[in-house]
């Protein structure tokens, strides 16, 4: 097996702006990607959903680049583009070929120098993040399960735990003022990562970011709420009522150990035999074998994707004719018997091949073929932003291989346990009830 | 591309020389069975991605039952000759491989991806899954049950409502009409269906089977003959099916789902399948109308209007027929004003010649976009089965760009005068009636149903 040695360059600038170059020249396609270390977690109170609703507020115009400019730009040079917003970082992103490499360049700096957006634009788009919601929540069967019900559950810090939607009279709350001071606050060059990826060569790529973002004026450091969460002594359970699906739901969450600890390499693992597909224990032991459940998944979602609390969960869809505490008893018997007896090497042997194969493939995937090196530019980012070391991608494969079996073990007796997890049971409302609904 | 003279900071920079855009070569075998095999080297990952198609899928087996292709499609993975269900997952699973089987309109698959160091013990057991399954019955009962429940969960999902209303409305008597059975279609099925079913469909005179990864394609080449070389079988014989029906006049159905906070809308008409030589003047309309972020549709009702997030519009090419579709969720009280801006921009298209900018930025798009697919394995296995399925030129690739760049504004409205046909397209809307049905009303003659798909007025 060889070692990875994805070539990657990185530099900071004067202004703080960190600068991750990947040169790749197998396709005529560049990504561009620039990550602000600011999330929903840590959006300000009183405005739940706004870093979202700000996300879409970064297409609306910038000083240069009116509305309807920046999409066109994108669009007309051959292109496509998105940006999403995380628990701890919101990212932008092009795909474009590589001769729009410069003017991509140019975009992306505009926005960061200055947002030039007003009411119109705001109410504009508050109205296109309520239908988002209603798209994916509200209108759909099991929406926001269990993304949206659980933190409320889980977490006792506002900030791990508010609706990171927005609750609708957050999002018309929002104020043009709310965004700039956002924007001032947040947006700065020493609180990003510029990313340019694929059909580039190295000197370039530095040449025209600092050609381009060089002389965007650094900010004073933004001043972060902490998201540390008390001490938890007990067991957490709430319930959320299913509107559409006629299933009964149960989401299991536990929290995860910090990031980069051998804890958490071993978590990783653990949550790949319990989860790893139709081989995994859950699935296999609740749908195929005892067939309490119907659907089984979950798991660590972008496990290097966080800079705070997250958490390992499982969702089960079970039979209406067993009851949810039948269904949590069965889930407790897979957890008692990891606790007990651990895993085989040829168990571990094989979760360390999938593991492998699966972090390759997120290096080349995330959105589907339409958007080349999302999942490589997606780690380089958070390598930088939470541990100040895009190389990692190339070495921290080794973390996970070298879990030996007992790690795996002893991982579910510390982590698995009650005062550790919370529960969410999304219960279908009942015929009578839907129908006077 | 630093051979751009210096620029200030507020203009936009021009484009720089464009770098030739090159396909990688394709290595084409026919077996002596009648398999075909297509390889196609990419070293962006140390993995490779394969697909072993089969020409026939839910429409071919319309008149034994719906979706029956499909739930064949689910239970080949639950069970060989040679191993068990358990035995299979945990196989794929030392061998760091991904699978799904599945079936659409017009094929079914067995989609793989696994490491490059684990490759001809993966083809093995995609071999022996095309050929040695058994349907175990205690796997069936367990695959039924949760087949009839997802089907249960789909006519609470709009987005279902609306594409099964309109493919009814479209295709009638055609096997395209039918999207997913019913509950009482699945509790129905047998065994022997399922079986008679994968005897006929997966046969190597019937299949295609595509590679693309980190691999020698002449060494990758020798390890499909070895492991395929001696499977066997005829293709099924080709089927008539009824013709759909030409809807004439715009009508409107009503799915009504009450309690919705949003409605989703769909509209459609038929349109041309990929071999037809339009498509691709077709394809560049769309994309124009509604098949980009920069279209004139969601520049209209999202960006201006803030009616609705996502909407789209798209040419759907099936095998014998395509259709047109347009779609958006939208709130429930602009129902009537987002169906007046998605016609006005049709008929925008068929009446006024598009501005020459406009129609360069749009090729543009479909051009680099159409490049994108080279960047990653998956990407250029979606292009490669695009080309075989659909039984398109071998130059297809390399000469798509300079038919997409040499269309004219003239082609742009006659592709919308014939395809875009406003006067004939059909209305879905799904959502609350006592909120919509008045709007609703306003475009056309309206019929209500539940969802369950009964017609209620």
């Amino acid at each position: 097996m060889k070692p990875l040695q994805i070539p990657i360059e990185h530099k900071t600038f004067a202004n703080g702006l960190r600068v991750v170059v990947a040169p790749d020249s197998t396709a005529p396609v560049v990504t561009v990607g620039v990550y602000y270390k600011i999330g929903f977690r840590l959006e300000p109170r009183g405005r739940s959903g706004f870093a979202h609703l700000f996300e879409h507020m970064m297409f609306q115009g910038s000083e240069n680049a009116p509305k309807m400019q920046h999409i066109k730009l994108v669009n007309s040079s051959g292109g496509v583009l998105n940006g999403s917003t995380m628990y701890d970082v919101t990212n932008y992103f092009e795909a474009v070929p590589s001769n729009a490499l410069e003017r991509m360049l140019w975009l992306e700096a505009d926005r960061m120098r200055a947002l030039k957006v007003d009411d119109e634009n705001l109410r504009n788009q508050r109205d296109v993040v309520k239908e988002e919601v209603r798209v994916n929540v509200m209108n759909q069967p099991y929406g926001g399960f269990p993304w949206l019900d659980m933190p409320p559950v889980a977490f006792r810090n506002w900030a791990n735990a508010h609706n990171f939607y927005g609750d609708f009279a957050d999002l018309d709350a929002a104020s043009l003022a709310d965004v700039q001071t956002f924007f001032r606050t947040y947006y700065v060059p020493n609180n990003a990562v510029l990313l340019i990826l694929g059909d580039v060569n190295v000197a370039d790529g530095f040449s025209l970011a600092e050609k381009y973002f060089g002389s965007i004026p650094a900010g004073p450091p933004p001043q972060f709420a902490d998201p540390t969460e008390p001490q938890q002594v007990e067991e957490r359970r709430g319930h959320v009522v299913e509107k559409f699906g006629t299933l009964p739901a149960m989401a299991v969450g536990y929290v995860l150990p910090p990031r980069r600890t051998s804890d958490w390499c071993a978590m990783a693992l653990l949550d790949q035999a319990l989860h790893g597909g139709r081989a995994g224990r859950v699935y296999r032991e609740l749908v195929l074998e005892k067939q309490i459940a119907v659907e089984a998944d979950g798991g660590v979602d972008d496990i290097f994707g966080y800079d705070g609390p997250a958490q390992m969960t499982t969702r089960l869809f079970h039979k209406p004719e067993i009851s949810s505490e039948d269904t949590l008893a069965a889930f407790d018997q897979i957890v008692r018997i990891m606790q007990e007896k651990g895993i085989s090497d040829s168990e571990l042997d094989q979760l360390k091949i999938k593991w492998r194969s699966d972090y390759f493939a997120t290096l080349e995937g995330g959105r589907g073929g339409q958007m080349p090196k999302y999942g490589l530019m997606h780690l380089l980012a958070c390598f930088t932003l939470f541990d100040g070391d895009p190389q990692l991608v190339n070495t921290i494969l080794d973390g996970f291989l070298a879990v030996a079996k007992e790690q795996v073990q002893d991982a579910a007796r510390k982590y698995l346990q009650p005062q550790n997890r919370a529960i969410v049971f999304r219960k279908p409302i009942a015929k009578s009830e839907q129908e006077a609904a | 591309m630093a051979t751009q003279p210096q620029r200030t900071a507020n203009s936009i920079p021009a484009l720089a020389p464009e770098r030739e855009v090159r396909w990688p070569k394709r290595a084409k075998a026919k077996l002596a069975n009648g398999l075909e095999v297509i390889l196609l080297e990419s070293h962006t990952i140390p993995k490779f991605h394969g697909e072993l198609f089969f020409r026939s899928g839910n429409a071919f087996a319309a008149s034994r039952g719906t979706a029956l292709a499909e739930m064949t499609a689910t239970m080949v993975r639950t069970g060989t000759a040679q191993h068990s269900s358990r035995e299979i997952e945990e196989l794929l699973r030392g061998l760091g491989a991904d699978l799904s089987v599945n079936a659409g309109q017009d094929n079914s698959s067995i989609s793989f991806a696994g490491l490059s160091d684990h490759a001809e013990p993966l083809l093995q057991l995609m071999n022996e899954l095309a050929r040695e399954a058994t349907f175990p019955a205690a796997e069936f009962e367990r695959e039924r049950r949760q087949k009839l429940e997802e089907v249960k969960l789909e006519r609470t999902q709009p987005g279902f409502l609306a594409g099964e209303r309109l493919r009814k409305v479209l295709f009638g008597g055609h096997p395209y009409s039918q999207i997913s059975p019913t509950a009482e279609q699945v509790a129905a099925y047998t065994r022997d269906e399922l079986q008679s079913v994968y005897r006929d469909f997966y046969t190597p005179e019937n299949a295609i089977l595509i590679l693309v990864g980190d691999f020698d394609a002449a060494s990758m080449q020798r390890s499909a003959e070895k492991v395929f070389g001696n499977w066997t079988g005829k293709k099924p014989a080709a089927l008539e099916s009824a013709k759909p029906p030409v809807p004439k006049g715009r009508r409107v159905y009503l799915v009504d789902l009450p309690g919705s906070v949003q409605t989703q809308i769909l509209c459609g008409c038929h349109a041309i399948t990929r071999q037809n030589p339009d498509w691709i003047k077709l394809g560049l309309t769309n994309s124009l109308y509604g098949g980009a972020f920069n279209s004139r549709l969601v520049m209209n009702i999202r960006e201006d209007k803030g009616y609705t997030y996502s909407p789209r519009s798209g040419v759907n090419p099936l095998r014998q027929y395509g259709y047109f579709s347009v779609s958006a969720a939208v709130r429930n009280d602009v129902v009537a004003a987002s169906l007046t801006e998605i016609f006005y921009e049709l008929d925008k298209l068929r009446s006024v010649p598009v501005p020459e900018p406009e129609l360069l930025d749009a090729q543009n798009y479909l051009t680099g976009v159409f490049s994108m697919g080279l960047a990653t394995q998956s990407g250029l296995l979606s292009q490669m089965s695009m080309l075989a399925l659909n039984d398109l030129s071998d130059d297809y690739l390399e000469t798509f760009r300079e038919k997409v760049r040499a269309l004219k504004p003239e082609d742009v409205m006659s592709a919308a005068r014939t395809y875009f046909d406003s006067a004939n397209m059909q209305i879905v809307v799904v959502g609350d009636r006592q909120h919509i049905e008045s709007q609703a009303a306003l475009f056309g003659e309206l019929g209500i149903y539940d969802a369950k798909g009964n017609r209620v007025s």
